[in-house]
């Protein structure tokens, strides 16, 4: 069925598509719509829905019911994003599955509810203590919002990892017209590591400390070099020939979606790359390059963070330009323009 | 049986209750075992069912989450004091309130004991001898406010509680009973025994009595929650010899004649 949806309801739909059994949550701008979503309607889904007493309380819901087998499902916003770090780490550790959106604030501290893209390193760097990797999915458009949680589902339980989704609260409260999937049932009892009890006198441990054991830290790191092996994920747009590429996601995607289209109309060879796994970053797809000599890296936080990554994983052998700022875009013939003096 | 734990700590008898009751009642295949870190998380590697270690003091959400999907499980919440009334009294209070279908046992020894003896809103301290029960009470609330400091005991007490003397190894006699001073000691029932729970009561496990009574307790808490689900907590004085510096005798005697004065027990609220 078609409708037309801003990204966090057809984050929402999504989520029902992937089969979801379990929301606990606690309301952030802009991430509240799915909340609300949840509140009014799981339960005609058969979702579970727990008000949690904190975002703390949310992400520990979550760990129990992925451990019950569930595809259980929280999603915040900036300093709630934050509080669920500890236990985002325990899940790294713990070998659980669990998928959480994090639509991304402007700013650190309180911040404030603008476009921003300031949460990149914090995604993707691991976010809370210790040796680990969240993977990361960022929607760029309203499908990928209805898309991206069944990819997030599957990854989760494949690598027995948590997957963040992210966006700004452009496409937060963007509308386009969608295609609404049918919603699949998920199987509780399809995952072996699944907590079910001890019944055949083989108990199942979930911990992160072994005192007895064993081979954990090469488990560990097995599990990160696999899915940076495997995982990277991107689009790309004439890049085979370009001279000048773009690197940006989320809003800043879509905006120089359209700086490619002028800029090619006009005969400047422009390509544009969108990482839509920030972690694993997709390196893979910059060793397609063949004439570019610039890159230009657009999002919206102030200590470009997304450079750093392009530069390291493209091995400092280009020029690089950044088109940063805080919370505010800058326009299709900005960019356009900034190429052009930059030629 | 439980050997990483020390000799005469309250959690290898409080396991062996609870493997009792699960042999007993034949629900083995049925138990997920939450436990928090720390000492709790030494079981792990021991008991016989599936289990998970949680983050401090979020052994309640992570059972409440578990639950909600796979109700016909018995989850048992296995945490200390100080994750389940300090870092988190939060999801404690949310539980409650909520009735929430909880089985809950607390081990109270008043410290963090594998950091090395930190207080624990819960401490009330070993030394009950006569007169002294006085600066224990002291101590505790001083324990929240270091200005206060007049009292020079009080404040080394703050750095380091467990300095124990003049324990009475033939069974302390407690000359002042404190047990009305609601400022020694966190008394969870001050917090959550107004709230819709279904079940709570304390024990100590110290000597065979107590044990059994002990026993009885958690058998009840299990038998409601198995029923009709609820908010059921059992909260169990228990020995950390280690870190009170005592030989576990003379643990077994400040429980007895120390906290079991400071602390009620027996079934606390009981709701149908
Ligand atoms: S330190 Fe205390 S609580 Fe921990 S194992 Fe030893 S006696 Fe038990």
């Amino acid at each position: 069925m078609k409708r037309i949806l801003n990204g966090n309801e057809a984050f929402a739909y999504g989520a029902l598509a992937a089969g979801i059994d379990f929301y606990a949550g606690y309301p952030i701008t802009p991430s509240t719509d799915v909340y609300e979503f949840f509140e009014k309607y799981g339960k005609d889904y058969g979702v579970k829905f727990v008000h949690a007493s904190s975002e703390v309380s949310a992400i520990n819901m979550i760990m129990g019911a992925s451990i019950a087998g569930a595809r259980a499902l929280t999603v915040t916003s900036g300093c709630g994003f934050s509080l669920m770090q500890e236990t985002i780490s325990y899940m790294a550790a713990d070998f659980v599955p669990s998928v959480i959106l994090n639509v991304m604030r402007e700013g650190a501290g309180l911040g404030d509810i603008p476009r921003s893209q300031g949460d990149y390193n914090q995604m993707t760097k691991g976010g809370g203590n210790g040796d680990y990797h969240t993977i990361v999915l960022a929607c760029s458009t309203i499908k990928d919002c209805v898309e991206f949680p069944s990819i997030a589902y599957e990854l989760s339980e494949k690598y027995q990892n948590p997957v963040i989704i992210t966006y700004d609260s452009d496409i937060a409260h963007t509308k386009e017209i969608v295609e609404v999937p049918i919603r699949i049932k998920n199987d509780i009892n399809k995952l072996s590591y699944t907590l079910t009890g001890n019944i055949n006198n083989n108990p199942k441990r979930i911990q992160n400390i072994y005192y007895h054991d064993s081979d954990y830290n090469n488990t560990l790191k097995n599990k990160y070099e696999l899915i940076e092996e495997n995982e990277q994920r991107y689009s790309d747009y004439f890049t085979e020939d370009a001279n000048v590429i773009l690197v940006a996601f989320s809003i800043c995607a879509r905006i120089c979606i359209d700086v490619v289209k002028r800029a090619r109309a006009e005969g400047i060879k422009v390509g544009l790359i969108i990482p839509i796994t920030l972690y694993p970053f997709p390196k893979k797809v910059f060793e397609k390059i063949n004439n570019c000599k610039k890159i230009i890296v657009v999002e919206l936080n102030i200590l470009k963070q997304m450079r750093m990554d392009v530069e390291y994983f493209t091995k400092f052998k280009y020029e690089y330009y950044s088109i940063n700022s805080m919370s505010t875009c800058e326009t299709v013939l900005d960019i356009l323009n900034f190429i052009k003096e930059h030629k | 049986m439980y050997e990483m734990l020390c000799a005469g700590c309250g959690h290898r008898t409080a396991m062996m209750i609870l493997d009792e009751i699960i042999k007993e009642k034949n629900i083995k295949e049925k138990i997920i075992m939450a436990l928090d870190v720390a000492c709790c998380s030494l079981l792990i590697d021991y008991v016989d069912y599936d289990a998970i270690m949680c983050a401090h003091g979020r052994v309640l959400d992570v059972t409440k989450g578990y639950k909600m999907m796979r109700d016909e499980n018995i989850v048992i919440s296995y945490m200390g004091d100080g994750a389940a009334y300090s870092i988190g009294i939060e999801e404690m209070i949310h539980s409650a309130r909520r009735n929430d279908a909880v089985l809950a046992i607390v081990i109270n020894n008043g410290l963090y004991s594998m950091t090395g003896g930190q207080v624990a809103p819960t401490y009330v301290g070993a030394n009950v001898n006569a007169g002294v029960n006085v600066n224990v009470g002291v101590n505790v609330n001083v324990g929240a406010d270091v200005n206060v400091g007049a009292n020079v005991n009080a404040g080394a007490d703050i750095i380091r509680p467990i300095v124990v003397t003049n324990v009475d190894t033939e069974g302390t006699k407690l000359s002042e009973p404190v047990s009305n001073d609601n400022n020694i000691g966190f008394k969870i029932e001050n917090i959550i025994g107004n709230l819709p729970i279904s079940y709570f009561a304390r024990a100590s496990i110290t000597d065979k009595e107590n044990i059994d009574t002990a026993k009885k307790y958690i058998n009840t808490a299990f038998d409601k929650y198995i029923k009709s689900g609820g908010f059921n907590l059992v909260e169990l004085l228990s020995p950390c010899p280690t870190n009170y510096k005592l030989k576990p005798v003379d643990m077994v005697n400040v429980i007895n004649n120390g906290w079991s004065k400071v602390y009620k027990i027996g079934e606390i609220v009981n709701n149908v």
